[in-house]
């Protein structure tokens, strides 16, 4: 089977290559990884990615949140080039590490917003494994960091062509624009209906437009799901991090300052209450301690002693 | 052998020191290493056969230790070609890791294939050039980074929680994005990398991000846009589009899911109609009852005119009954007051005003309404002192000589009147 698909494909990559000069084909597969302790929504959001890519392979829950390096040999393994490993951490948040395998980059994404294709109920639906025309916002070329992200986007979520499973058709896209800082991903399908005729005053303008009818069809877009948020962070498997996100605040520390503001009430408590001691000591109305007041001569308790 | 002078092997001797030993632990160390100077198996051999001579060498000398010797050699020996075999794995499993690594770093970017051939040294050359690449770029700022990284590190306590720092080096994200990037340009086909950017960036269209409508009417215009960008460019490309309707596969999301949504949308488009009906039942209701207000406010108004009307008659009446008899007020009047003002509640209220009838009041009397009963008719001290029905005259006159109180006419008198 395996020699049967190689040998087709080869043929097919000379063909291309025949048809189009030096153009040369890009390969790639994509290894998706959860790790250990993703919710049923990091599954099913994880399952639906997995369902639109054809040339994904899923691996199980990586269990060694240390050694996230070893991830880069897991791929080279099952022979993927890129890698997208989902982390879940305290069992509600996710974070999406998107690698290039060997050298890197790769880069990390805090996930927000998630919404499952199940739990969105969009009409829209696609063909499994179609591939996609991805649509990125204008600022992607804008910053190096972006630029990155979107060749990252493009290598992972774009099926290349003539991918294993994939279908002839394209009939979604899937956009990714950016906004607040963030990178928002949605999938549409491409509806195409047939161009409504202008009310028809104009003979005229009826036939042109039934001969165009033909040809041109109407584009609306449906909307499938899943939807995802990513705020870009940093990262790296190992080696140095060459871009990190300054505004981000990480799900875990806004908990942490939270529980410290609550916990700080107490410390300030305490605090006053020292300062009060103190206060009462330097006016001499504490018995024990503190500093004593001068005697008055007048004082009746030192005239009548 | 030992090559000393006597004193010195005298002292030897009286310390018990073993030269074969400190030879032999000598030779060891030189031999150790040489194997980790050499890796090799031939090597190795040579180092065995160079044990055995001295084996042999030592057997000469001083039996006592003999044995132990021998042992300690076999041990030594075995455990030199361990280190040497322990060295050679891990050199040769080294070798490959790398081997790997460098392949797959060049070829991954460079040819973008991932099947393994073994093209050494090429790449080997090409990774070295990389490797020079990266160092070429990075010195300055990896030492930047380093110290960016540290203070981050020690400080973070200190620091304000949100405070991180920036990293944004944009040379070593530019390499990066080189040593990635496959071409998306116009000088590959469209249909390799089905990639389009939209003309202005979404977030200019976004006013406020959360506002959810405007914001993915935003996504939807920038999605809407490249596909008809796209749908152009692959049709002059001759690559299908679209599905033609016949093409049956299986889909992102099956069936059943689409049923859920299909029910869904069914149940929401019922929900909405059942929701207006109610809406419509209750306008209508609350219509109703306005109607039904009205129409009491309406009949309560007529009632008071009427009764005005009726007032302002009696008074009339009351005013002209001096005047007219009051058989022509009756004609007039009573009809009217018949007909119209008479709801019962008025008719109660002015019974209860009234007296009741003459016969009731008398038998009332008679018989007692009300109060105590007993005893009503015996006589008490009032009922004996009362003479009021005593007369002397009547009691003298008897009641024969007592003519009856009616003037009755005798019969021939009452005759002679009729005729």
């Amino acid at each position: 089977m395996g020699g049967a698909y190689k040998s087709l494909n080869g043929s097919e990559k000379g063909d291309a290559a025949s048809a189009n000069g030096p153009a040369r084909k890009q390969k790639s597969r994509v290894l998706i990884v959860p790790s250990r302790g993703v919710t049923y929504r990091h599954r099913h959001l994880i399952n639906d990615l997995h369902s639109m890519m054809p040339h994904s392979k899923r691996d199980v829950k990586w269990d060694n949140k240390g050694k996230l390096y070893e991830l880069c040999e897991l791929a080279e393994m099952s022979n993927c080039n890129n890698l997208l490993y989902f982390e879940a951490r305290k069992g509600q948040d996710l974070y999406m590490w998107l690698s290039r395998v060997p050298n890197g980059p790769t880069v990390k994404f805090h996930c927000q917003n998630m919404h499952t294709m199940e739990e969105l109920h969009f009409v829209g639906n696609a063909l499994k494994g179609s591939r996609p025309v991805l649509s990125f916002d204008a600022a992607f070329d804008k910053e190096p960091y972006l630029k990155v992200i979107k060749q990252l986007f493009l290598q992972t979520f774009g099926v290349p062509e003539g991918a294993r499973k994939s279908k002839p058709f394209i009939d979604h896209v899937m956009a990714f624009s950016i906004a607040d800082g963030k990178i928002w991903i949605r999938v549409y399908q491409i509806n195409e209906t047939e161009a409504k005729a202008q009310t028809g005053e104009d003979g005229e303008t009826e036939k042109t437009s039934s001969k165009n009818r033909t040809k041109e069809t109407d584009i609306n877009l449906l909307e499938v799901g899943p939807r995802v948020t990513l705020t870009p962070v940093e990262g790296s498997f190992g080696g140095p991090i060459i871009y990190e996100n300054k505004g981000v605040h990480l799900p875990n520390q806004v908990r942490a300052d939270l529980r410290r503001q609550q916990a700080g009430k107490h410390n300030a408590r305490s605090e006053q209450f020292v300062e009060r001691l103190a206060k009462k000591g330097d006016l001499g109305l504490r018995t024990h301690g503190g500093k004593k007041m001068p005697t008055d001569a007048l004082d009746s308790r030192e005239l009548f002693a | 052998m030992v090559t000393k002078g006597r004193l010195k092997m005298a002292l030897a001797h009286e310390k018990g020191v073993d030269f074969k030993k400190l030879h032999q632990k000598k030779v060891a160390k030189q031999a150790s290493k040489k194997k980790q100077s050499k890796t090799g198996g031939a090597a190795k051999d040579g180092e065995a056969e160079e044990w055995e001579d001295e084996e042999e060498e030592t057997k000469g000398g001083a039996p006592i230790d003999d044995e132990d010797d021998e042992d300690d050699s076999e041990d030594d020996d075995e455990e030199g070609h361990d280190v040497a075999a322990y060295l050679d794995d891990s050199a040769s499993s080294d070798s490959e890791v790398e081997m790997e690594e460098k392949i797959a770093r060049v070829r991954q970017p460079k040819q973008s294939e991932l099947k393994q051939k073994a093209n050494n040294k090429k790449a080997v050359a090409a990774v070295e050039e990389d490797e020079e690449d990266d160092d070429e770029e990075d010195p300055e700022e990896d030492i930047a980074l380093e110290d960016l990284e540290d203070l981050s590190d020690a400080e973070k306590e200190d620091l304000v929680p949100h405070q991180r720092l920036t990293i944004n080096n944009t040379t070593a994200l530019e390499a990066a994005l080189k040593r990635i990037s496959i071409a998306t340009d116009k000088s590959v086909p469209f249909k390799s990398h089905m990639t389009l950017s939209s003309v202005e960036p979404t977030a200019d269209n976004i006013p406020d991000v959360m506002d959810d409508l405007k914001r993915e009417l935003a996504f939807y215009g920038q999605a809407l846009e490249t596909v008809k960008q796209a749908r152009s460019l692959l049709k002059a490309e001759n690559v299908p589009f679209s599905r033609p309707k016949d093409y049956f596969a299986e889909m992102v999301k099956d069936d059943g899911q689409m049923e859920k949504v299909k029910a869904r949308l069914i149940e929401e488009a019922s929900a909405k109609k059942a929701s207006a009906e109610a809406r419509k039942l209750r306008d209508l209701k609350k219509f109703g009852k306005q109607v039904q207000v009205n129409k009491l406010q309406e009949r309560q108004k007529a009632k008071k005119e009427t009764l005005d009307k009726i007032k302002t008659l009696k008074r009339k009446r009351a005013e002209n009954s001096g005047d007219l008899g009051t058989h022509e007020a009756d004609l007039f009047d009573v009809g009217i007051e018949e007909e119209l003002g008479k709801p019962d509640r008025k008719r109660g209220a002015d019974r209860s005003g009234d007296r009741p009838n003459n016969k009731r009041m008398k038998k009332d009397q008679k018989y007692g309404f009300g109060g105590k009963k007993r005893h009503s008719k015996s006589g008490d001290a009032i009922s004996s002192g009362d003479l009021s029905g005593f007369s002397q005259k009547s009691m003298k006159q008897g009641t024969k000589g007592k003519p009856p109180k009616t003037a009755r006419l005798g019969k021939s008198r009452r005759n002679a009147g009729k005729r």
